[in-house]
């Protein structure tokens, strides 16, 4: 990740870094601007964009370094600088508004949940999909870089320019949004309720 | 090992601190190993009814979440355009 790194590459080394760490990644990378924009042509147009910029900056990436982490920094600051600018469909939550909202280490943890193991594993993918789509997109992103592409925190981190710390609470109010989410629709459906327990 | 009952005599049915306990079963699902934390684990599942409860619905959540999300397949070519757009930058 580092970007002070200034080493010049080959032609030839280019190539090998661009062919074997950095297109090997295409589908998680397609997945994430997928899941960032809904939007086919927006997140091919992201892809294009970030593998672009990561072959023009390729002298900033250290060889051997954790390349999909580097790739998702700049798609997801391609995302934030160029796709949201001239986004058709703003995000549904104001983001100075959510930031200032969760921007803090302060988590509350609380013992409420009625929600069930059971209930969550019984829901269909379409069913977590669109609770997970549902999220404000600085929540969804943290569930898709932790869950779905299994970054650490320290790769969030730096992925997100934002501390360890952050991540942590983020992620943690991101899960509780999805599980009002699950558990709505599990009520919904009829099987979240403890009654057979009382 | 692990009481996999969903509910046991010997637990709890209070946590006398949710906040700590639940941020650290939290992160040891997340794979941020904390020093202890297995240990600290198994006590807390065999004797704390909302951390056996938490954990289990937490870990669920992550599971859903890594294996039933659907995946958007690829679009064709779009490697073959990206790589092509790479040949005329050079």
């Amino acid at each position: 990740m580092s970007e002070v790194q200034r080493r010049k590459y080959s032609q030839e080394e280019r190539s090998v870094i661009f062919d074997g760490e950095f297109m090997p990644h295409i589908d998680s990378m397609y997945n994430f601007a997928f899941r960032l924009t809904f939007d086919e042509d927006d997140a091919k147009d992201l892809v294009q964009d970030t593998y672009m910029k990561a072959f023009r900056f390729i002298n900033s990436f250290e060889q051997g370094t954790n390349a999909k982490a580097w790739l998702f920094r700049i798609l997801k600051n391609s995302f934030i600088n160029d796709y949201r600018k001239k986004s058709k469909k703003p995000a549904t939550v104001d983001y100075q508004e959510v930031e200032t909202f969760y921007n803090s280490d302060d988590v509350d943890y609380q013992s409420t949940s009625d929600l069930r193991a059971e209930s969550v594993k019984d829901m269909l993918g379409d069913e977590i999909s669109n609770a997970l789509n549902g999220l404000a997109v600085d929540f969804r992103t943290v569930i898709i870089l932790a869950d779905l592409e299994g970054f650490t925190y320290e790769e969030m981190a730096k992925i997100l320019d934002i501390p360890i710390g952050t991540v942590r609470s983020r992620l943690h109010r991101a899960r509780n949004l999805l599980k009002d989410s699950l558990k709505s629709y599990a009520q919904s459906m009829g099987y979240g309720r403890d009654e057979e327990e009382d | 090992m692990e009481n996999k009952d969903a509910s046991s005599p010997e637990r709890k049915l209070q946590c006398s601190d949710v906040g700590k306990c639940f941020q650290l079963l939290e992160r040891i699902l997340d794979g941020e190993l904390v020093e202890g934390g297995n240990e600290m684990l198994q006590e807390k599942l065999d004797q704390c009814q909302p951390c056996f409860a938490h954990f289990h619905l937490e870990q669920a959540i992550r599971e859903v979440l890594k294996t039933k999300c659907t995946k958007q397949p690829l679009p064709d070519k779009l490697a073959e355009s990206i790589r092509q757009m790479i040949q005329d930058a050079r």
